[in-house]
């Protein structure tokens, strides 16, 4: 390419600099695209590339131990064995249990709490401080926490339920099957709650009064307003908390790691806790990825049924 | 003197390079990290007095210690090998041995320990343990030797010799067991780490557990030796209830408390014992026998070399914990014995009474099982199987056939 100047002299055009070059880009309608490739790199680098290997480990054999087995493609092998294996079912029906009891739990809990602090008390900013402890504590001090206040030899909580004639002895709560679970979800609950509490609370707040007084005009008492301007405001907190704490609840076996392994005789076992074991124990990276899998579709499932679910509601 | 942002940010980049000038202090230092599972205040005492002698001895060495807690060490490793981050040294434990190596997360370093001075100074059983398909993989660092301790005054109090069986063990375990008291027999470890006992007894009853590279457990042996073992609590209620949950600390805690009289472990545990309970309220014993045999284990803990980058300052530091100086240091403060028979003569050990039980196993003592998958079968199949017994939800039977599959899946 060349220039011709005013004298009619022909020349080369002048080499330009890499941020005309950007600026001119930036006049072009495919500006848009390029200032999004940094962060598409990074969210392929960091998010799909990791879950569509590990997808793909799910059928390959790959055990760390038993190299001598190859690392070759094994078609849908895992998941029929996944299929046959009682203790996923176990697993599966537990992951359950576990997860639906710990979030109704938690939320009710939560809004309670959050109903309790949106009143303009004295003293209520502290013990909405407060309230939020068990949630800054990580899953293992809260867990070696609880699991030393229900020992059965030096225990608080079986020291003070003997003390009020609730039980008669010391209780080994995580040693018995019928209860090894239902301690561990009250530890859960304990931990989780203030989520929720936060969460409705920081919604409670954005409510205009003047639908509650409007609602009092009409004659509507305090569970009338509840149930018709309350609930309904906070439904969208509700329905993208709940989503993200299943997702939580299902996918963090920390608690139940450090409470029971799973135990006594695997009553406490759900997914993530058995795709942990098979990958860290047994080294079994093909059948711990196709579990993880099954983990990975039911939540998405249960995530679009839900959301889908709230919206039909609202509609 | 005042610098501008374009100086302070070339400063800043070139800081690193600083590093690869021949002869700067960068250069001049090795510097090797150790990966262990010390978890007690005497373990870590011991592990710094270690590390200043070495810093002694080799100062141009220096050595980062990293904890790993014991539950998440193979978890920790296996990360580092997936990552190829792995630690120059680590501490290895025999039973995972043969999971590392099939790995790659040790060195073979056999054509060095051959020709290292020390070598034909330990048996060959001591080799064993960092032995797999027949090429070394570390150097034994010091010794755990199982044994059992038992309430010296309660069995005098009761007129009850020490056992020596497990047919007198149950005996002894149900005269001292005493529910008014809160006192039980013994401590039993249901919970996490208690599968290698279950598989320890159900080999002193006679069954092996793999032959040649396939299971080989006999049914109606293991059947017995897990039903004696789990009839502890559910027929003659000689442990406490939370037996199906108890994990180290609450069987060593059951048992310096006062609440049993008898507990299985390693001499790794007298520190914390001496520590809790007088000389005169506890002995120690060495495992009983089953009707076929008398198992008690002798666990080699060596050091092993992950990441074979900086052999030589590497290979130093694990060959250090053998020499007398270290271990005698590492003992003091912790009483783990000396892997090297030549430093277990010292007569701190020979005269101390209280190590008597744990010299006398030292002479039928054997490894613990090392075939690849043992770590995982035993504590994801065996332990959960003995704990449905433990808690009424499966007969011993059942756990055994349950064992027995799983043992097989994992050989497969």
């Amino acid at each position: 390419m060349a220039v011709v100047d005013h004298a009619g002299r022909v020349r080369p055009t002048p080499r330009r600099s890499w941020l005309g070059a950007i600026a001119d880009l930036s006049e072009t309608r495919y500006w848009a695209y390029w200032l999004l490739v940094p962060a598409l790199v990074l969210i392929l680098a960091v998010v799909l590339y990791p879950t569509v290997w590990g997808i793909g480990l799910s059928f390959r054999e790959m055990r760390l131990n038993r190299l001598d087995l190859g690392t070759g493609f094994v078609g849908l092998k895992h998941y029929r064995a996944l299929v046959e294996d009682p203790i996923f079912w176990l697993s599966l029906q537990n992951t359950v249990i576990w997860t639906v009891t710990a979030c109704v739990g938690e939320l009710l809990l939560g809004l309670a709490v959050a109903l309790l602090l949106n009143r303009e008390q004295r003293g209520f900013r502290v013990a909405a401080v407060l309230i939020l402890l068990p949630w800054f504590l990580p899953n293992v001090v809260a867990g070696h926490m609880w699991a030393l206040m229900l020992d059965p030899r030096l225990g608080v909580v079986n020291d003070l339920l003997v003390k009020v004639g609730i039980l008669s002895t010391y209780k080994a709560w995580f040693a018995d099957p019928n209860w090894a679970m239902a301690a561990a979800l009250l530890v859960e609950i304990w931990h989780g709650f203030p989520f929720f509490a936060l969460l409705l609370l920081a919604g409670l707040k954005a409510i205009p009064q003047d639908l509650y007084e409007a609602a009092a005009i009409d004659g509507a008492g305090p569970l009338t307003r509840f149930r018709y301007v309350t609930l309904p405001q906070l439904k969208t907190i509700i329905v993208a908390s709940v989503v993200l704490r299943v997702i939580s609840l299902v996918n963090s076996p920390d608690i139940l790691l450090i409470l029971t392994g799973g135990g006594p005789g695997r009553s406490t076992m759900v997914l993530s806790l058995y795709a942990f074991l098979k990958v860290n124990k047994e080294f079994n990276f093909g059948y711990g990825s196709a579990l993880a899998v099954v983990l990975f579709v039911l939540l998405m499932v249960f995530s679009y049924l839900y959301v889908r679910l709230a919206n039909v509601m609202k509609d | 003197m005042q610098f501008d942002r374009r100086q302070l940010l070339g400063g800043l980049a070139a800081t690193p390079l600083a590093g690869l000038i021949p002869g700067s202090a960068f250069a001049q230092k090795a510097g090797i990290n150790y990966w262990h599972h010390f978890t007690s205040t005497t373990e870590f005492k011991g592990l710094e007095r270690v590390m200043a002698l070495f810093k002694a001895k080799f100062p141009d060495i220096a050595v980062t210690q990293e904890n790993i807690p014991n539950p998440e060490y193979m978890s920790k490793m296996t990360a580092a090998v997936v990552a190829n981050a792995r630690p120059d040294t680590c501490m290895v434990v025999a039973e995972r041995a043969g999971d590392l190596v099939a790995m790659g997360g040790l060195t073979d370093v056999t054509a060095r320990i051959k020709a290292w001075s020390r070598f034909g100074e330990y048996p060959a059983q001591a080799w064993q343990g960092s032995t797999v398909g027949g090429k070394i993989y570390g150097i034994p660092a010091f010794t755990f030797v199982n044994w059992m301790y038992y309430r010296k005054d309660w069995f005098a109090e009761k007129g009850i010799a020490p056992p020596k069986t497990f047919a007198e063990f149950l005996e002894a375990s149900i005269k001292v067991t005493d529910p008014s008291k809160n006192r039980f027999g013994f401590s039993l470890r249901g919970g996490a780490g208690g599968q290698s006992w279950v598989v320890d007894l159900i080999e002193a009853w006679g069954s092996p557990i793999v032959v040649d590279g396939k299971m080989a457990i006999d049914k109606k042996k293991a059947t017995e030796a897990v039903a004696f073992y789990a009839e502890l609590l559910t027929k003659h209620k000689v442990v406490p209830t939370s037996a199906p949950n108890d994990g180290y600390r609450q069987i060593m805690e059951a048992f310096k408390t006062g609440q049993t009289a008898m507990v299985m472990h390693h001499t790794g545990s007298l520190t914390e014992i001496q520590a809790a309970l007088k000389p005169e309220q506890f002995g120690t014993l060495p495992i009983p026998a089953g009707p076929a045999a008398r198992i008690a284990r002798v666990t080699y803990l060596f050091n092993g070399i992950s990441n074979p980058a900086k052999l030589d300052a590497a290979m130093r530091w694990i060959e250090f914990w053998a020499e007398p100086e270290p271990a005698i240091a590492f003992l003091e403060e912790t009483g783990y014995f000396p892997s090297s028979p030549k430093v277990a003569q010292d007569e701190r050990i020979t005269k101390n009474p209280i190590y008597g039980a744990a010299v006398e196993t030292t002479t039928f003592g054997r490894l613990p099982p090392m075939f690849v998958g043992y770590a995982g079968w035993s504590e994801t199949v065996v332990l959960p199987e003995f704990q449905k017994v433990l808690v009424g939800r499966q007969t011993a039977e059942q756990a055994v056939d349950a064992m027995m599959k799983g043992l097989e899946a994992a050989l497969r």
